[in-house]
C-alpha cells in the first residue's frame, strides 16, 4: 500500500514538473532572450539560451528609451489609484455594511449591476466626459477614471468582509458616545486589514498591466505613458526590437512577482469565489 | 382643526418621525457613500447613458459636435461589405465556446493532482499562477515571438525542422484559422492557473470524511472523482463558467499584439473592433454601438446563466 501510494507521487510529480515546464518555457524564453544580441534579422535556428549573454538591451532601454521615466509613471498612477481607491471602498463599504440608510439595498442592486456589464464598453463616453474636464492626457484624468470604475467591486467586496465583523464590537464604542466614524476608524478598519490588502494587491496587479485605459486616455502625451503601453511601442509596425521588448518586459515583470510573494499571506482566493457565488 | 381619526392620526406622528429617522440614517451615510457613488455616477452610470447617445450620433470629437444620426451606425455596422462586425462576433463566441472548457478541465486536472501531492504544492502553485498575473501585453507578445511564421519561431522550427511533422512553415498570425487557433492557446495557458487555484480553494472545502466512507464502501479513485469530487465542486465550475464567459467578450489585448485581427477582420474580436474603430477611423458613433451591443449580449448572458443557476440549486 505504501509503495503504491509512493509510486503515485512519484508519477504526480513528474507530470506537474513536465506541466510546469510547458508553462514556464515562454518564461525562460524571455528571460533568456532578454540577454541575446539581438541583430536585425531573428537568429537561426531559434534558441532558447543566446551564444553569448550580453547586458545591451537593458542598457539601451535604460539610457536611449527612458524605461525609467515610464516606470516611474506606471508606479506613480499605480500607487495613487490603490490608495484613494482603496480609501473610497472601505467608506462606501462600510456606509453599505454598518449604516441601514433608505435606499441602500436598490443602490447596492445598481453598484451590482454595473459590475455585470464590463466597464470598458463604457471607454467612449467616459473619454468625452473626461475630454470635456480637460483630463485628457493626464495622470490625474486616468487615476480619477481607475478610482471611479473600480469602485462597484472593490465596495461589494469590502462589504461582505466588513458584515462579518460582529456588531457586538461595536457597541463598545458606541458607549463611550462614539460616532460612525468613530466606529469605522477604530474597529472596522483595523480588523479590515486583510480584505484591505487583498484589495490592494488586486488594483495594484490590475493598474500596473492595463494597457487599453491608458492608451486611451494618455493618448498623445507621450512622456506620461506607463509600461505597458511602451512596451507596446517596442513593437512597432516594422522591425520590433525583440531584445528591448524582453528587457523592458522582465523589468515590468519583477514588481508583479515581488508583490505576488508577498502576498500570499493575504491573498483571499477563496473569498473571491465566495463572493462571486452568494452575491 | 379637523377632527382626524385615532389611526390617521397616529399614522402621521410616527409618519413624520420615521421620515425625519430616514433622512437622519441618509445624513449619517452620506459622507461614507457620497465620494464614491458620485464617481459611479460620472464614470459608469452617466457614461451607458451617453453610450446610448453617442452610438446614436456622429462625434466629430476635434469640434466637439455630436449629429443625431439615428440608427446609421448600427446600419453600418451590421451591414458592411467586409462583414468585420460578424465576424468579431463570431469570434468571441468561439473564443468562449473553445478557452472555457479547456481551462476548466485543465485547471480542475492540475488542481487535483497539486492537491494530492504530500509536498511542494506550494511551490507548483505559485509557479502555474505566473502566467495569470503577467501582463497581456507580455505574454501576448512572447508568444508572438514563439509563434512567428517561417522559420525564425520556435514552433515553426520544431514542427518543420526537428520534429518533421510538417512540410513546410506555417505562417501562424496571417491566416484566419492558425491565428484564432494562436489567440485561444495564449487564452487557455494564461488562465489555467487562475482556474486551477479557483478549484483548489474548492478542493479544500471538501471534508475528508466523505473520500474515507467512499473508500470502505469500496470505491476505486476514479469513482471518488466523478461521485464525490466533481459533483460538490459545482459551486466552483459555475463560478468559473460565469467569469470565464465574461471574459470571452472581453478579450482584446491578444488579437492586439498577436494578429491586429487580420486576416481582413477575420480574427478580430469585438473590442478589438471597437478600439479600431473608435481610435484608427474615429468612427466613435460606431464604437458606442459596438460597446452597446456588447454589453447588452453579456448581460443577456448573464442573466440566463443566473437563471439557470438559481433552478440547479
Amino acid at each position: 500500500m505504501n509503495v503504491r501510494k509512493s509510486v503515485s507521487q512519484i508519477v504526480l510529480m513528474i507530470i506537474l514538473v513536465l506541466g510546469l515546464f510547458i508553462f514556464a518555457v515562454p518564461f525562460i524564453f524571455m528571460v533568456s532572450n532578454s540577454f541575446e544580441k539581438f541583430t536585425f534579422s531573428l537568429p537561426f535556428p531559434p534558441r532558447l539560451f543566446p551564444k553569448e549573454f550580453v547586458w545591451d538591451n537593458y542598457l539601451e532601454i535604460l539610457n536611449k528609451q527612458k524605461i525609467c521615466r515610464y516606470f516611474f509613471n506606471s508606479v506613480v498612477v499605480t500607487v495613487l489609484t490603490t490608495f484613494f481607491g482603496v480609501t473610497l471602498a472601505a467608506l462606501s463599504a462600510y456606509g453599505f455594511a454598518r449604516i441601514n440608510f433608505k435606499g441602500r439595498e436598490p443602490l447596492f442592486k445598481i453598484y451590482l449591476f454595473t459590475l455585470m456589464v464590463p466597464g470598458v464598453l463604457n471607454i467612449i463616453p467616459q473619454f468625452a466626459i473626461l475630454n470635456s474636464l480637460h483630463l485628457i492626457s493626464t495622470h490625474q484624468g486616468l487615476i480619477l477614471l481607475y478610482v471611479g470604475t473600480g469602485i462597484c467591486g472593490t465596495t461589494f467586496f469590502l462589504r461582505g468582509f466588513m458584515e462579518s465583523v460582529p456588531k457586538e464590537l461595536d457597541e463598545s464604542v458606541v458607549m463611550d458616545g462614539g460616532s460612525h466614524w468613530t466606529i469605522f476608524s477604530k474597529i472596522l478598519l483595523p480588523l479590515s486589514k486583510p480584505a484591505l490588502a487583498t484589495i490592494s494587491v488586486m488594483m495594484m496587479q490590475g493598474t500596473w498591466d492595463d494597457y487599453f485605459t491608458a492608451k486611451v486616455i494618455l493618448g498623445s502625451n507621450e512622456k506620461l505613458f506607463t509600461m505597458p503601453i511602451m512596451i507596446q511601442r517596442l513593437h512597432g509596425q516594422h522591425a520590433t526590437k525583440w531584445g528591448l521588448v524582453f528587457a523592458a518586459s522582465i523589468l515590468m515583470l519583477i514588481p508583479v512577482i515581488i508583490l505576488y510573494v508577498i502576498s500570499q499571506k493575504y491573498f483571499v482566493v477563496g473569498g473571491i469565489s465566495e463572493g462571486g457565488i452568494k452575491g | 382643526m379637523e377632527k382626524l381619526s385615532y389611526a390617521e392620526s397616529t399614522n402621521m406622528r410616527y409618519g413624520r418621525r420615521r421620515t425625519r429617522q430616514e433622512l437622519r440614517t441618509v445624513a449619517q451615510a452620506l459622507p461614507f457613500v457620497l465620494p464614491g457613488l458620485i464617481l459611479v455616477c460620472v464614470f459608469i452610470l452617466y457614461p451607458m447613458l451617453k453610450n446610448i447617445q453617442i452610438s446614436l450620433s456622429e462625434y466629430k470629437i476635434v469640434e466637439g459636435k455630436m449629429d443625431f444620426v439615428g440608427f446609421d451606425n448600427y446600419k453600418e455596422l451590421f451591414t458592411e461589405p467586409q462583414r468585420r462586425f460578424w465576424y468579431a462576433y463570431r469570434n468571441n463566441i468561439l473564443y468562449a465556446v473553445v478557452t472555457t472548457p479547456a481551462i476548466m478541465l485543465f485547471g480542475l486536472i492540475f488542481a487535483a493532482m497539486i492537491n494530492s501531492m504530500k509536498k511542494n504544492q506550494v511551490f507548483f502553485r505559485t509557479m502555474y499562477y505566473l502566467p495569470v498575473i503577467t501582463s497581456w501585453i507580455i505574454v501576448g507578445l512572447v508568444f508572438k515571438y514563439l509563434f512567428n511564421g517561417g522559420n525564425r519561431g520556435m514552433v515553426n522550427y520544431f514542427i518543420v525542422d526537428v520534429l518533421h511533422l510538417a512540410p513546410d512553415y506555417i505562417n501562424w498570425l496571417k491566416h484566419e484559422w492558425t491565428g484564432n487557433f494562436v489567440i485561444w492557446l495564449l487564452g487557455i495557458w494564461k488562465n489555467i492557473g487562475w482556474a486551477m487555484v479557483i478549484y483548489l480553494a474548492g478542493l479544500q472545502g471538501i471534508p475528508n470524511e466523505l473520500y474515507e466512507s467512499a473508500e470502505i464502501e469500496g470505491a476505486n479513485a476514479f469513482q471518488k472523482f466523478t461521485k464525490i469530487t466533481f459533483l460538490l465542486l459545482r459551486p466552483t465550475h459555475f463560478f468559473l463558467i460565469v467569469q470565464l464567459l465574461i471574459g470571452s467578450f472581453n478579450v482584446f489585448l491578444q488579437v492586439l499584439v498577436l494578429t491586429g485581427g487580420d486576416p481582413q477582420g477575420r480574427t478580430s474580436v469585438l473590442q478589438y473592433l471597437l478600439y479600431d474603430r473608435s481610435f484608427s477611423l474615429f468612427e466613435f458613433g460606431q464604437g458606442a454601438a459596438i460597446g452597446l451591443v456588447t454589453g447588452i449580449s453579456i448581460f443577456i448572458v448573464t442573466v440566463i446563466l443566473n437563471k439557470f443557476l438559481r433552478s440547479e440549486q
